[in-house]
């Protein structure tokens, strides 16, 4: 289905802020807003930035006693957040086009922060713990802390979200120092998106980190091989207290994005559960109403994390949901999917894609989650074009082999 | 680069048959939003048609007349598109994202469903499991949503608000057909509801395929009952709860909110962006930062049609007696009537925050479609949804500080303790060292 001519002509220009820093800007004039988003190649995967602490340095460089510089993005009406993911630690800025200039000084002034308010750090330290307990009655929670442990080795840091959390560092000084190796790693990017043009995001870019460093050793993720099937239960329960329903997850490890099936599994994911009358949702939920929801998710990327067929009922129903379920992926996986089932969901994955491409910054968010994955521009929306190419066949062949079931493993919250 | 775009003419008109219809042609926007918002939400159930409000956002995706159970959905899927529903207390709103060659079709689904729904007893008694499901899992199986229904229940005693929109367990088996169809005649008409399509279209083109579907509708049903206003009501002056939550003690004091379509409603909403729409929340300056009395702190605020709260709140670890939490927060409260926090700076930042949050939403289609479907119900004209901006600009200092003395200041207050059900016992022991290391 084709795109507004407005929307394909919003391309990302990109340009070299200097020798190992990418600038990049989507613009877009309808609304006189913009978005600064500063983003360096190390998250919480890097066992440097954990041991260095430089993730906490990076997460709380807003936070100076006085609040002067969550004071400044205040008076600017502009939202400041520090994220820290897994593989990159962002800056982004929203601001009016009026206060460019002044969004840009604060930025600049929170990375280059040293003055930490250490009574902000103990409080944050004190939230994760609380936060730590209030996870022991969240059923995704625990279901996704189960998948992980089942999945990656205790050092992988793919099981770190849903392990104990570590204590926030609190000595400032030790934080700056290690924040102010972070922003200036090589391959961190300043990009822009919405009302402003090129010469203006170039003139902001300029100047606004500091001279880009070396990267120290152990800055790069390691991650461990993925568990091997024969080595993971292939059936757990995980009690929690209070609950009235069964929470099922049917899971294996998931397929890498630049695996060369991925297109086909584009296809067959879409059929399986991608919609409101996929196969999963009308085998459970429309055929006799036992759940009111059922799908997969999917927590990886370029490398393997977890898949799963997902779904919940009361708990005095939960066998026979199960039944269903398993029956309903023994038809996909022995008969496959039709050709009228592969036509429609090429056309939903061609047509979806304009829903994610109504601003600026979905345009740029797009752009940056190719890069942090190392994927060229582009690649997410070719795999779309790639899973239309994608003969029936091939598809069905595709889904004996993933959707086998010596691979998978059943997951379930019960009642304690 | 997209360009700047005027805005191609708005059509905002009323059928014959009462239905009300606002066209946004931008073609900036790569998707068409379309809405339907019958103006008719769980606030407006009678005792027996309790639950049908949520309901009826499910049956109405099941068979019409002319076509199959599933008919609007599998479209909206087969063209990329997206489509929900949604019930409030004072809404029901069926929305859909498609491209624009979709929008045309999406219209006489709409129009078909409006008053062809098929109503029988296999479609209900699948719905009703479907929506008891619904119900265990976002109710009874989530400490905090159990917690927001028993107090809604208490506070509002028998004030329309005071039922979760999604209904009771009881209300779902209670429903028959009949009482269904009583529901769908009465309210499920052109006269009780506002279509708002945002996006790439034709206005012509779209009003003849509204004109030629919706048109073909008779007038009908019933006017649903007012809601009373919140700043009016009777609270109780006091509650206490106690869920299975993190460990920690909530103190809340809260007071009603006007009206949406109150004549100080801009003022009410440019005193909440300055009070509570930026980072440093003066509460949690006060409770947490200056005296450390709090592991947190700050103001929410909630807003239905007929009215709203303003909220604030500490949580401390499980040792603090529930006297002297809401004796901080009292003293905290007392310090913001000193007005400090209101100056000519930051009331122009509040309002800068909320210039920036309508020029954001200018851009997505469903939020544009969504602000104008709510300036219509909410306030009683959908072309206040264009006029915000000139509107929160007005507002001055005064009428900000007027609103904090009629609606805090002035207002009798509502207190809320909430309590966890198990408390590890070393923060029970030793919780009351927090502040010295704090």
């Amino acid at each position: 289905m084709a795109l507004p001519a407005l929307l394909l002509a919003a391309a990302v220009a990109t340009w070299g802020v200097d020798a190992r820093t990418e600038g990049a800007l989507v613009e877009d004039h309808r609304a006189p807003v913009i978005t600064i988003t500063v983003e360096f190649p190390v998250g919480s995967w890097s066992s440097w930035a954990r041991k260095t602490h430089a993730t906490d340095g990076f997460e709380f460089a807003d936070t100076d006693p006085g609040r002067t510089l969550k004071k400044r993005a205040d008076g600017l009406a502009a939202e400041l957040s520090l994220d820290v993911g897994d593989r990159a630690s962002s800056l982004t800025i929203r601001c009016l086009k009026d206060d460019l200039a002044a969004a840009v000084g604060l930025a600049k002034d929170v990375l280059t922060n040293a003055e930490y308010d250490v009574h902000a750090l103990k409080r944050a330290g004190r939230e994760r713990s609380i936060l730590w307990r209030g996870n022991k009655t969240d059923v995704s929670f625990l279901m996704a802390q189960a998948t992980a442990r089942a999945l990656f080795a205790p050092a992988d840091p793919r099981r770190l979200p849903y392990e104990r959390f570590e204590k926030v560092a609190t000595d400032p000084k030790e934080i700056a120092a290690a924040r102010d190796v972070l922003v200036r790693l090589p391959g961190r990017i300043v990009a822009f998106a919405g009302d402003l043009t090129l010469a203006e995001a170039k003139r902001a870019a300029d100047g606004l980190l500091p001279a880009v460093g070396e990267a120290p050793p152990g800055v790069a993720p390691a991650l461990s091989p993925i568990s091997p099937p024969a080595s993971r239960a292939s059936r757990k329960d995980v009690p929690i207290r209070n609950l009235t329903q069964v929470y099922l997850s049917y899971g294996r490890d998931s397929l890498p994005w630049n695996d060369p099936k991925r297109p086909g599994f584009l296809v067959a994911d879409h059929v399986l559960a991608g919609h409101f009358y996929s196969r999963l949702y009308v085998a459970l939920r429309h055929e006799g109403g036992d759940t009111y929801g059922a799908g997969t998710t999917e927590r990886g990327d370029v490398v393997p994390g977890s898949y799963a067929a997902t779904t919940f009922t009361r708990a005095d129903n939960a066998a026979a949901i199960e039944a269903k379920l398993a029956a309903a992926m023994t038809v996909f996986r022995e008969r496959g999917i039709t050709e009228d089932e592969r036509t429609a969901a090429v056309a939903y994955l061609r047509g979806s894609r304009a829903l994610s491409r109504q601003s600026a910054g979905q345009l740029l968010a797009r752009y940056l989650s190719e890069r942090r994955l190392g994927l060229p521009a582009g690649f997410l929306d070719d795999q779309i074009e790639q899973a239309a190419k994608v003969p029936l066949s091939d598809i069905n062949a595709f889904i004996r082999e993933f959707y086998d079931p010596a691979q998978f493993s059943m997951l379930r919250a019960v009642p304690q | 680069m997209i360009a700047g775009l005027v805005l191609a003419a708005v059509v905002q008109t009323t059928l014959a048959n009462g239905l009300e219809v606002t066209i946004v042609p931008d073609p900036s926007m790569p998707v068409v939003a379309t809405q339907v918002w019958y103006h008719v939400g769980s606030a407006n159930e009678t005792k027996d048609a309790r639950g049908l409000a949520h309901l009826f956002e499910h049956l109405m995706f099941g068979a019409t007349s002319s076509s199959p159970s599933g008919e609007y959905g599998k479209f909206v899927t087969s063209v990329g598109g997206e489509e929900n529903a949604y019930t409030s207390p004072d809404e029901t709103i069926y929305v859909s994202e498609v491209p624009p060659e979709a929008a045309e079709r999406i219209v006489r689904l709409e129009a078909d469903r409006m008053r062809n729904l098929v109503l029988d007893d296999a479609s209900l008694d699948k719905e009703k499991k479907i929506v008891t499901e619904e119900l265990r899992l976002r109710t009874e199986n989530d400490p905090m949503s159990r917690l927001l229904v028993r107090a809604q229940r208490a506070l509002l005693d028998d004030h329309p608000y005071a039922y979760d929109p999604s209904g009771s367990k009881a209300d779902v088996a209670r429903a028959t057909v009949d009482r269904c169809r009583r529901f769908y005649d009465a309210y499920y008409h052109p006269n009780n509801a506002h279509l708002v399509v945002v996006g790439p279209v034709d206005a012509t083109r779209e009003m003849a395929a509204i004109e030629e579907t919706f048109g073909k509708l008779p007038r009908g049903g019933e006017t649903p009952g007012d809601v009373p206003p919140l700043d009016s009501w009777t609270f109780p002056k006091d509650l206490e709860l106690k869920d299975d939550i993190p460990p920690v003690e909530v103190a809340l004091v809260g007071a009603p909110l006007p009206p949406a379509g109150a004549a100080d409603a801009a003022a009410v909403e440019v005193l909440i962006s300055v009070l509570a729409g930026g980072s440093v929340d003066p509460l949690h300056e006060s409770v947490v930062e200056k005296r450390r009395k709090a592991v947190e702190a700050g103001i929410e605020t909630l807003s239905l049609r007929r009215g709203g709260g303003i909220i604030f709140y500490s949580a401390s670890l499980p040792y603090r007696r529930k006297a002297t939490a809401m004796r901080e927060l009292d003293r905290a409260i007392g310090e913001l009537d000193r007005m400090d926090w209101l100056t000519e700076a930051s009331l122009a930042s509040g309002k800068r925050r909320l210039a920036m949050d309508d020029a954001r939403s200018q851009v997505y289609a469903a939020d544009r479609a969504e602000e104008i479907g709510q300036a219509r119900w909410w306030e009683g004209d959908s072309r206040l949804a264009f006029t915000r901006a000139a509107r929160i600009e007005s507002v001055t200092k005064d009428q900000v500080a007027a609103a904090w003395k009629t609606y805090v200041r002035d207002a009798r207050k509502i207190r809320v303790y909430i309590k966890p059900e198990r408390v590890p016992a070393y923060i029970r022991m030793f919780g009351w060292l927090y502040p010295l290391f704090s």
